[in-house]
Formats: C-alpha cells, structure tokens, sequence
C-alpha cells in the first residue's frame, strides 16, 4: 500500500508539472492565450518575406516594418471574408482615425502605421487590395495593405508569427485574428486582442516614442 | 459469447493491439483523426487507449504480479489514467499536438499507458475505487464539455467554433452514459446472486490468472467514445 501511494503521488506530481509546462504554470489554457504570452516574454523576428502591395513596391518585411521607424500594428486578413476580417477592418479604421487625429503628445506624431497582411494571395491581387483599402477609407499614408506573393513564404509567415487560418467549410477562412504589433526592428513585439485596441494604440505609441 | 473470448487469446489481443498503435500511428489516419476536434477527443483518445488495453494482455504473469505490488486496489494504474485525461483535456493540447511531433508522441504514449493501466486497474478497483475514480474524470469531462460549449470564442486555433461545441455537446453526453452504464452494472450485481454462486459456471472454463487476462470490463467501461462516433 505504502509503494501505491508513493507511485500515485509521483504521477501526480508528474501530471502536474505537465500542466504546468503546457498552461505556462496555468496562466495560459489556450495555444493563442500561450502565443501571447510568448510573445511578450521573447519577441518574434518577422522573417525576410517579400511582399507587395498597390502602395508599396515589392520589399522585404522586415524592411518594410522599419521604413519609417516607429512602430507598426499588423493585422492578417483576407478580402473575401465576411466575418472578423470586418470588425478587424471597422477596428483598423479606428485606429487610423485615431492616428490622423494626431499623437496627442508634445505636438509631432507619433509615427505608428497601420499594415493589413493578405493570406489568401491566390484570391488577392493587388487590384483587389486596392479595391478593398478604398473601400474602407484607408489613408495611403498611414494604412497600408499587402500579400505574400510566394506561397512558400507565405506558409513560413504564418508559422513564423503563429497566424493559424483554417478552412471553415464554406469556401472562406477562419484565423485567430489580432492585433500584432512590431517594433523599429521589424519584432512582433505585442499579439493584442481585437477588443483590446485601444491598449495596442497607447503600447504602439509608447513603443515609436521610446525608439526615435 | 464464450467461443468469442476463447477466440480472444492474449497473442490475439496483443496482436491487435499492435495493429491498432500502428493504423493510429500512420500519418494519413493521424490526419483524418485530427482533421476536426471532436475526432481527435472522441475517436482517436479512446483508439488509443483501446490499443494500450489490447496491447496489456500480452503482459507476462510476473510482470503484472510485479506491478500489482505497486497498484494496491488499482489506485496507480487509475490516478496514472486520471491525470493522463485531465492534462489532454486542455484545450491548448489539442493545438499543440497538431504542430510539435513530441508533443504528438507523448500524447499518444500516455494514451496508450492509461489504456494499459485502465484494463490492468479497474476489476482490481472494485465498486469504491471505480466509483471514486469516476466521480473525478466524468465530472471533469463534463465541466470541460459544458465549457466547449459556451465559451463565445475559439479554444483551438485549429479548429472552428461549431466543431468545439458539438465536442462539448457530446463530452457532456459521453460522461452521462458511462456514468449510466456503470451505475446500471453495479445495479446488477448487488441484485444478482452472490459471486460464490456467479464464479461457478466460470471456474472450470477459466481458471484465476485466465479470467484476469479475459477480462474486458476495462475496456467495454471506455469503449463507448468509439461507438458513439460510429452511430
């Protein structure tokens, strides 16, 4: 009896820490929860894709993301889609209204822009993205939209950032939307929710005065 | 009944045991078994620990009178299959099983020990310890099914919100059965004649050590996933 006990309680203690590895020492019971989590503890490089869009040459992500400095909130979206990609439009026009009214600190700008990547670039040529950014009133100066055109390099994005889009069934996609947001140095720094966006204006804010 | 257990030899069982690890194992079953969440949960958890009761009948004698030592009353074998589905009931193990192989791996591994320990445990357990052991991971499957079924949001980035509460829906269904059926079998043996009388007819055919190594009970109590999914 005395050796049960000892196994049960060293599986117990085994289980125990397994959770505790898998839930992050049970602060995160979700893989997006543990994603987010991650990312702030280590912040994630964006890997050297090439994108394009109808406002910006072919360039490379990460140089992209550095152009103007600052800091970039990124969303994955895709032009067809119905559903968050909506509401992640409506928050990015938000977001934008926010920013063209100005910093609201010390007089200049905060240089903070807004970037919507494309993941179904078999769909979405730079012709639809054009059409899709006019459609939502998005400033060429601060709101930009591109795609991946390698499908490779696509795939090695998602992985990379940990972007999951999975078919719903009904010819559309589903993907755990959010706010991303980098730094200077092209680092996907912060994974904000979309219902909290104004916490990634004010991080990406703090974030472009901290790095001038 | 009887031709079909004298059919079920401990070689034969092993045997298909082994097949079944080995079907689970193949890529392309892996895919179709975690192309959606219920499937993974309701069909693939239960495969394996189907495979790992099969695979316990090859178990030499001394080797289970080894481990015996070890499960006074089934306690081991039961806490080890606990704790085994409570940790592959989180949500994120689900996600993560489909990205990293070693996660993969262990998960199946630990499927394939609990289902070992469930058949090695349960008639050793008798109706405390099996109702104890119950009492925690039914209850549990069905918190975890009623939170399936309510959360507004995705759990797994890899599955869609429809596919996690119809799992929820049948987490919740699947604990209410098998907390029926073994309601329904300890129903029937306090009613039925004492055991001096049930061990009768037995004994001549199936000798101690044998009926052991027959024995089923463990796994028919966690057949069921796999022939709810096949309605």
């Amino acid at each position: 009896m005395l050796r049960t006990a000892l196994a049960s309680m060293l599986l117990l203690l085994a289980g125990w820490a397994a959770a505790a590895w898998l839930t992050h020492d049970f602060q995160a019971w979700t893989d997006e929860g543990a994603r987010r989590l991650e990312v702030a503890l280590a912040p994630v490089a964006a890997p050297t894709v090439i994108v394009e869009g109808p406002d910006a040459a072919a360039t490379e992500l990460p140089a992209l993301l550095a152009q103007h400095g600052g800091a970039t909130i990124v969303d994955f979206f895709y032009t067809r889609c119905e559903t968050v990609c909506r509401s992640l439009g409506s928050s990015f026009q938000q977001l934008q209204a926010a920013l063209q009214a100005g910093g609201g600190h010390a007089g200049q700008a905060p240089r903070v822009r807004l970037l919507s990547i494309s993941f179904d670039a078999a769909h979405d040529d730079l012709q639809a993205l054009r059409a899709y950014g006019r459609g939502l009133g998005a400033d060429p100066a601060i709101w930009h939209f591109v795609r991946v055109r390698d499908e490779a390099q696509q795939q090695a994005l998602l992985r990379r950032l940990g972007v999951v889009v999975v078919a719903d069934g009904r010819g559309g996609y589903e993907h755990n939307a959010a706010l991303l947001v980098f730094d200077a140095q092209g680092r996907m720094v912060r994974v904000f929710d979309l219902a909290e966006q104004q916490l990634a204006l004010d991080y990406a804010r703090h974030l472009a005065q901290a790095r001038p | 009944m009887k031709r079909l257990r004298a059919a079920c030899t401990p070689a034969r069982q092993g045997a298909a045991g082994l097949a079944l690890a080995a079907l689970l194992a193949w890529p392309a079953v892996r895919q179709v078994l975690e192309a959606s969440m219920w499937r993974q949960m309701l069909l693939q958890y239960p495969l394996w620990l189907l495979a790992g009761a099969l695979l316990a009948a090859v178990l030499p004698q001394r080797a289970r009178a080894a481990l015996a030592r070890w499960n006074a009353h089934g306690i081991t074998g039961l806490v080890l299959a606990g704790v085994v589905l409570a940790v592959l009931m989180v949500p994120r193990l689900l996600d993560l099983a489909l990205r990293d192989p070693a996660v993969e791996a262990a998960k199946c591994a630990a499927l394939l020990l609990a289902g070992a320990a469930l058949r090695l445990s349960w008639r050793a357990a008798g109706r405390v310890v099996q109702g104890f052991f119950l009492g925690n991971v039914l209850p549990m499957t069905v918190v975890a099914g009623q939170l399936y079924i309510d959360a507004p949001l995705r759990l797994c980035n890899a599955y869609l919100l429809d596919d996690q509460q119809r799992l929820g829906r049948w987490l919740t269904g699947l604990a209410a059965l098998l907390a029926l059926a073994w309601l329904v079998q300890v129903a029937r043996w306090a009613t039925a004649p004492r055991p001096v009388d049930a061990a009768g007819p037995d004994a001549p055919e199936a000798p101690g050590p044998c009926t052991r190594k027959e024995n089923l009970v463990g796994v028919r109590g966690f057949e069921p996933p796999a022939s709810t999914s096949r309605t």
